[in-house]
Order: C-alpha cells, then structure tokens, then sequence
C-alpha cells in the first residue's frame, strides 16, 4: 500500500533529519531549536507510528514489506534497505517512538545546565533513527545496520561525559561486550546467508519447512554433528545475549549507568536491549525448529532473571538497583521466548518498556532533585518535598512486581502461568525461578522506594543548601505520560495479545504452543486475571517479598547490617557480581592481550613488516643497487655490450 | 662471391675488435665506427653486383652520407669534451656514472 | 687475374684495418685509415660500383679523414702509451672478434650464394653507366630518400655549429660602411684658430 509506505518513510526520516540537522549545527545552533526540531520530529514519529498501529488494530493495512533501495549487489545477493510493516513492526515502531518522545521531552530539564545539550539531543534523535530501521527492517542486513547502529550510539551515549574515566570505561565496556555478542549474530547471519542463499525475511520463512527436513548438521568441531537449524538458533541468540545483557554477556549494563539517565530509560530500559528479544520473536520461525535453542534460552533467561534480582538487593545507587531490575525482567522476557510464548515476551516488553522508562525518569528527577545525588543512603523523606515523583515511582514499582491490575501484573503472571504450562527441558526449573524473582523483585522494589522517599532524611549538608522541590515540569510530563500506560495498557492489551494480534509475524509450532493452551483453559477476561491475580502463586511470592522488605526495612531498620555482618561471604559474592567483572577482567581479558600481543609481534612486525614489506622493498633497493652497478658510465663499457649483444643475438639466431 | 664476402666480413672483425680494444683514443674509437660502416657499405656493394640489382648502390649512397654527417658531429662533440677535460682518453669519461 | 687484383687490393683493405688500432701514433692510425679506404675504393670499383667508389674517395678520404686530421691536429694531445690497460681488453677483444668472424663464416659458407644475371625489371637498363643508372633510382624511386638525406646534412651543420658556437666574440673588423658615412665635422673639432 502506497500511504503505508510513505508513512514508513516518514517515520524512519523524521528523527534521521533532526539527528543531523541538530548534529552539523552544535554548538552553533540554539538550544531552543535544537529542542524543539527534536521533539517535534519525534513526535511526528510517534503519532504516525500510534496511526499505523491503529490502523493495524482495525485491519486498515496489511503487512507490507518493500525495498526502498538497492544498497549494494554482490554475486547474486542482494542488499536492500526495505520495510516490514507488520504488527509486530508496528507494536515496537510505536513503544520506541512514545518512550523516545517522552525521553526526549524529559531531557529538556534534566540536561539543562549541560553544555554538550545539542550533541545530547543528536544522539537521542541519531538512535531513535537507528532503533526504528532496527524495527522495520525486512533483511538481515539491516537489522545488522540497525543493531550495530544503536550499539555504536549507546557507546556515544553512555560516555556522553567523556572527561570522566568512569564513563568512557564504561562506554567501551558496553561496546566490546556488545561486539562479542555480533560475532555470534554474524557468524548466525552467515550461516543463515549459507543455507538459505538469501538475507530477506520472507524468502527465508519460506523456505525454512524445505531446510528442516534436510535435517542438515555442521560439525562444530570434528567429531560433533549438531543440527544446523540449532547452530543458528544459538549463534543469533548470542547476539541476543549481548544486546539484551543476558549473562554471562551482561556486565555493561550495570556500567552503562555512567550514562546520563534519560539515555539510562530509554536505550537500557525501553528499546536497545529489547532489540534482541524483538529479534528473537521476529525469527520465532527459525526458532522453533530447534528445542535446543529453546531451552538454553529458558534456561539463560531464568537465571540472569533470577541472579540479577539478587544483585539488585544490595545496591546502594538507585540508578544501578532499576538497571539490575532491567536485568531482571530482560530475563523475564528470555524465557518466555525460550517456552515459545512470544506474544508474552512481546507483551512484557511493551509494558516493561512504559513502568522502566518511569522508574528511570522519576530516579533522574530524585537525582536532579537532589543535585547529582545518586546514593539512596543518602536520601530520604522526599515525599513530602516532591510528591509527584513519589507517587510515580510507586506506580512504576507496583508495576515492577506485578500488583495485580497493573499491566506489569498482566504481562508477568501471563509469562509466569505460561512457564509452568511449558514442557520443554528447563522450563519448571525457570517457572520456580520465575516466581522466587517476584519475591527478590518486590524486596529491592520496596527498599528502594522506602529508603528514597520515606524515612529519616539522610541528605548531606550540601545538598541541603537548597530546599528540595520538584524538578521542572519538563521532567515530570513524561513521569505522568509514562505512568498512565503502565497502570492501563495491560487489562487493555491482555486480551488482544493472546487472542493473536501478534499471529501473524509469530510463529509457533502446535506443540510448543503454551499461550493457545493458556488461552483456551485458564483466560477468562481480563477482569478475572485481575481477581484471580489475588490468589495466584506469583501474589503469595509478592506478599512475602513484602513482609520480609518491611521486616528489614521500617520494623527492624538494623537487621539488614547484621545479616551483612554474619554473612560475610554472600555479601563479599554478591559484592563481585558473582565475579563476572573479575573474570572479565582478570583472567579473559589478559589472555586476549596475550594473543593480541603475540599477533601483533609475529604477525605484524615479522611477517608483514619484515618479510612482505621488507623484503619487497628492501629487495628493490638491493636489485637496484645492483643494477645501478650496469651503470658505469664508461663509453667502452656501454661499446663493449653492444657488441656483446650484437653477438649474442646473431648466435641466437644461427643456433636456436 | 664468398671471397668477397669475406672480405667483408674481415673488415667488420677488425672494426669491431678495434672498437673494444681501443682505450687511449676517441678518435681511434670513431675511425673503427668508419671502418665497421665501411664493411657495411662493401656487403651493400656485393650483394648489388652479385644479385644484380642497384637499389644496393643507392643505399650504399645514403648510408655515405649519414656516416659522414654522423662523423662530423662526433668530432665536433670531441671537442667539446676536449675542452671541457682536456683529454680524450676513454678512461676520463665516465661523468655518467650512476 | 681479377682474382689476384681482387685479393690484392682486399689483403691491403685488411692489413691497413689492422693497422688502425694497432699503430700509437694516431695520426699514422689516420694514414692507415686513408689507406683502407683507397684499397677498399678499388674493390668497388672491380665490383661495378664506379659511382660509389669515386664518391668513397672524394667523400670519406676527401672530407671525413681531413676533418679528422685537422681536429687531431688541432687537438693536442699526448700520446700516451699505457701498456696495461691495453693488454686488459686485447683477450675479451680477440675473442669477440674472432666468434664473431667464426660466426659469419659459417652463415657464408654454408649459403647459397649464386649470381644472378639482373634482368630488366631487376636493374632498370642494362645499358648506360653505374652513375646513369643510380641517378635513376635515386631521383625516382627513392627521392624522397634522398631529400631526406640533403635535410639531414642540413641538421648536421645546425648541429655541428650550434655545438661549437660560444657566442658572440668582440672582434675587431673594418666596418666599410660606417666607414664611408663618416663626417669631419664628428671628428675633428677646432678648439682654437688664429
């Protein structure tokens, strides 16, 4: 369809425009046009998004996939930039354009007193640009271009404060990591590209039923088959793994807090690191032809689920307790794409993407509240200073947990329920963690907000100079914008959701199909979730959590130092992350050096510089020289080798 | 015929061994290019008569006049090295030398 | 007994060419040189090239061989004797020489040498003199060639005298006209008459 195609257009365009636009200008450009032309592309974006879901919703449009341009032909592959307008498409094109709008508006205020304000802005507008080609991708190639897109700008992004160390560290952290993860996703692209001859989206689903009965192996290494299909499926989750921070591929993500916090909401919470699990419900086709893949992401995303959870409890910064959340239910996500529940894991994303973004603005607005202040132990009592923010975080973390009749309830227990119906390897043992999570998740959530917004004020001197107020209201529009949908969009969507909006773009097999069993057996209505949320297992995990938090919290305030004191080694492992950090860092890292080092002296220097180059040239000097020795200058000498050759060539001539 | 060719062919040996052995002088260097044209020209004369065509003559007639010509200005180009060297020995003249 | 002149005149040629190299004395060389050509003069004429042997005599003998005097006359240079570098180049020269000649002598002796009786279309007319003949061919069929040869004698004055040439001399010569134009009044002036 023409008009959807433009739109399309538009929608990739508008944020591209402002990016460069704003990006060329700098520092010569004023801050009010730079706001205002970002904003306001962005906002075009997302009303033309909201306008193409709509039109999805009422079956105005079709799915469309088009090649907008011809990029580049080699052999017989083609490398198009094309759009897939699908549901699906449509979904993500909309949550990434509304949290980029709402971010974008929040930076407003939050980056205010910063001078790098316009750069800040080309980079918001720069990855929004690069998440939506992500999104309306219909080729690999694309979707590569959109993936490194949004990593090269989450690096920009998180070392926006380049002058500290921390944060270019940081920044470099996330993009190594992130390309560790690419060498999976290429290798997984490569093998796609091998045995389907063909980068597209459509040509590939295709053909795919045609592939798996030609049970085809790789030998991993000698002597191992595995099924080919699997190969695949693992190699493009380990980019998943990377992008969305899944472990053992997670440790940027606590690091990329560096960053400032809108960047923290919208690419660490909303949209970059749901790019992987987008990616894996988009190539649901492919993974559900491998159990394999299947099970190792339940059984991935169950722990990082769980284990992150647990991080999260002894966090002191409030920005890294809402990234080791995100880690959290990026786990959540992973195991329901692992038990073939991909409109769930689409639903939480959707949700996670609205009550993260919240959670996340409302800790920026805690934090310019308070100047820059970023330690919870050294805040407290603000409800009465700044009520606003207060109550939107307690929505946001209500949200978080799962309270009933939030829409995080919706998407949570729906993932949760599906779990357990789920019969693939490793799917019980992501169901109990799952539900242990709700209890951790409710833990942090709590210390979190009472730590923050209750209690004794713990504020330092300095930051008491000023009386704690409210932020700007450019600040708290988004807080409210993001908050109404993370309490409404569930009851809305859950039906829609399960009943197969997603149909079409998801594919799952009849026997790993959990959401139709579920769907067909337990869902009543949206309103009877609601009730029966009260009753259900994950609810019980939750009023524990509760207890326990209240317990340690606002009963026994000295409970948790004592626990620390008598647990000295979970603390001391919990303190190293689970020496993922020390790992990298100490025993990987160096042992890449090495290899880099030795690559480098024999490799380089020896090989290439001594013997290719030098001796390439060194040898032209050496014939030259030698040659130059012909040259003597002698009249006789020159006579002498006329005649020589004279000779020689009549010889020639005469005997050969 | 083959007398006269051998003739012919006797002059160019000299010439040529002339040429390479010839160290103290130009001018003996350029005296033995005479005699190497000279053989030349004489093969050219040989071969009109016993083949029975003149164009043999007439090229003789060219290749005089290009050797005189060349002889001139080799001269005029000793002298100039002579004033520039002093000397015409083959030896000195080695300015090219690279 | 065309035979014994024929190798009388040749044996003279050779020896004299011998002779060139050989000889210190560079003038004698010179002598040596005119010799050759004399002797080598004759050949030609027993070859029927009347033409060009007179030519050989008038141009080579006549001209180049005095040029050649007259710059090493005009030259003066020591002749030098310097016996072994001489010696150095004598082995490698020999034997050139001598696979050269060893070469040719084979493709002679080996050839099919005949003579052909020219027929008309080979030399035009049979009759007439080698000079009529040669004018012939030369003014017909090779003129062009011949032009060629008068702009290259041409190129070789330029040449020749724009090598030598240094530039303008002050010279003192007798200019007649200026000579002539000349008035009492600019060059006599009474200074004082009674």
């Amino acid at each position: 369809m023409e008009q959807l195609y433009y739109i399309a257009l538009t929608i990739v365009s508008l944020p591209l425009l402002a990016a460069l636009v704003i990006g060329l200008g700098n520092k010569k450009l004023p801050r009010y046009i730079a706001h205002w032309l970002a904003c306001g592309c962005v906002g075009g974006s997302f009303v033309l998004s909201a306008y193409v879901l709509f039109g999805f919703i009422t079956n105005k449009y079709v799915d469309l996939d088009i090649n907008v341009y011809l990029w580049g032909q080699s052999g017989g592959l083609q490398i198009t930039v094309g759009f897939l307008i699908d549901r699906l498409t449509a979904l993500m094109m909309s949550v990434v354009s509304f949290v980029s709008l709402a971010v974008h508006i929040y930076t407003i205020g939050y980056m205010q007193e910063d001078p790098g304000y316009q750069r800040f802005f080309c980079y918001i507008s720069l990855f929004t640009f690069s998440m939506l080609m992500l999104v309306m991708a219909n080729n690999f190639a694309q979707l590569f271009f959109g993936w490194e897109a949004v990593g090269l700008v989450s690096y920009l992004l998180i070392g926006f404060w380049y002058q500290r160390d921390s944060a270019t560290f940081a920044g470099l952290k996330a993009f190594i990591i992130n390309r560790i993860g690419d060498l999976g996703f290429i290798l997984g692209i490569a093998a796609i590209l091998y045995y389907f001859d063909s980068l597209h989206y459509q040509t590939i689903f295709k053909d795919i039923p045609k592939f798996i009965a030609t049970n085809s192996t790789i030998a991993i290494w000698p002597g191992t088959e595995w099924l080919a299909i699997s190969v695949i499926c693992i190699c493009l989750f380990i980019g998943a793994m990377a992008k969305s921070a899944q472990v053992p591929l997670h440790v940027w993500l606590p690091d990329s807090m560096e960053g400032p916090t809108p960047i923290s909401a919208l690419i660490h919470a909303a949209t970059m690191v749901t790019a992987g699990v987008f990616m894996v419900a988009r190539m649901s086709p492919l993974f559900e032809y491998s159990t394999t893949a299947l099970s190792l992401m339940t059984v991935i995303g169950a722990i990082t689920c769980l284990f992150m959870g647990i991080l999260a409890v002894i966090q002191s910064d409030i920005k890294r307790i809402v990234a080791y959340s995100t880690l959290s239910q990026l786990g959540y996500m992973v195991i329901a794409l692992g038990v073939s529940a991909y409109s769930a894991a689409i639903f939480h994303l959707f949700t996670h993407a609205f009550f993260k973004a919240l959670l996340f603005l409302g800790a920026g607005s805690v934090i310019v509240a308070l100047h820059h202040e970023q330690n919870i132990f050294k805040m407290g009592g603000l409800y009465r200073s700044m009520p606003l923010t207060t109550a939107a975080m307690i929505v946001g973390s209500l949200a978080l947990v799962g309270f009933p009749g939030t829409s995080g309830f919706y998407s949570k227990d729906l993932i949760i329920e599906l779990t357990h119906k789920s019969q693939i390897p490793g799917a019980q043992l992501a169901y109990a963690a799952a539900l242990i999570t709700v209890f951790i998740t409710t833990v942090y959530s709590f210390r979190l907000i009472y730590l923050v917004f209750f209690g004794n004020e713990r504020m330092e001197d300095n930051t008491h100079m000023q009386p704690v107020h409210e932020p700007a209201k450019t600040i708290l529009f988004p807080l409210v914008l993001l908050a109404i949908p993370s309490i409404a969009v569930g009851g809305i969507m859950i039906k829609s959701t399960l009943d197969g909006f997603l149909q079409g773009p998801l594919f799952v097999l009849a026997k790993h199909d959990v959401t139709q069993q579920f769907l067909q057996m337990d869902f009543h209505g949206a309103l009877a979730m609601f009730l029966h949320g009260f009753i259900s297992l994950p609810f019980l995990s939750l009023l524990l959590g509760g207890c326990i938090a209240w317990l340690c919290y606002i009963k026994y305030p000295l409970l948790p130092q004592v626990l620390q004191r008598d647990g000295k080694l979970l603390v001391a492992l919990l303190q190293a992350k689970y020496g993922f950090d020390a790992l990298y860092e100490k025993i990987l890292m160096p042992l890449v050096r090495v290899v880099g080092n030795y690559c480098w002296r024999i490799g380089d220097i020896l090989l290439i510089d001594r013997v290719l180059i030098g001796s390439t040239v060194q040898g032209i000097v050496r014939i030259s020289v030698l040659l130059q020795k012909l040259q003597t200058g002698y009249l006789y000498h020159y006579i002498f080798i006329i005649i020589a050759g004279l000779l020689a060539l009549l010889l020639g001539i005469m005997y050969l | 015929m083959f007398n006269y060719l051998l003739f012919s062919t006797l002059l160019l040996t000299f010439g040529i061994a002339g040429l390479i052995i010839s160290r103290k002088n130009i001018i003996i260097l350029l005296m033995c290019l005479e005699i190497i044209l000279l053989a030349a020209n004489t093969n050219f004369v040989i071969f009109a008569k016993f083949w029975g065509d003149i164009a043999g003559q007439a090229f003789v007639f060219f290749v005089m006049t290009v050797a005189a010509a060349e002889t001139a200005i080799g001269l005029a180009l000793l002298v100039l090295v002579f004033r520039q060297k002093n000397s015409i020995n083959v030896d000195d003249l080695n300015q090219l030398q690279g | 007994m065309q035979e014994i002149i024929f190798w009388l005149f040749a044996g003279i040629a050779t020896t004299a060419a011998l002779l060139v190299f050989t000889i210190k004395n560079p003038i004698r060389a010179i002598f040596a040189l005119i010799v050759t050509f004399l002797a080598t003069a004759a050949t030609w004429l027993m070859l029927e090239a009347e033409f060009l042997a007179v030519t050989l005599v008038l141009v080579y003998v006549g001209a180049v061989m005095v040029l050649m005097l007259f710059v090493i006359m005009m030259l003066d240079i020591k002749a030098t004797v310097n016996e072994n570098r001489f010696n150095r180049w004598l082995p490698i020269g020999l034997t050139t020489a001598a696979t050269l000649l060893i070469a040719v002598y084979q493709i002679i002796s080996k050839a099919d040498l005949k003579f052909v009786q020219p027929t008309a279309t080979l030399s035009y007319t049979l009759t007439g003199s080698n000079t009529e003949l040669l004018g012939i061919l030369i003014f017909t069929d090779y003129l062009f060639q011949f032009i060629l040869a008068g702009v290259l004698l041409l190129v070789a004055i330029i040449a020749a005298i724009a090598l030598i040439y240094r530039g303008p001399h002050a010279r003192k010569i007798q200019r007649p006209q200026q000579q002539v134009l000349v008035q009492a009044k600019n060059r006599v002036r009474l200074v004082d008459g009674v």
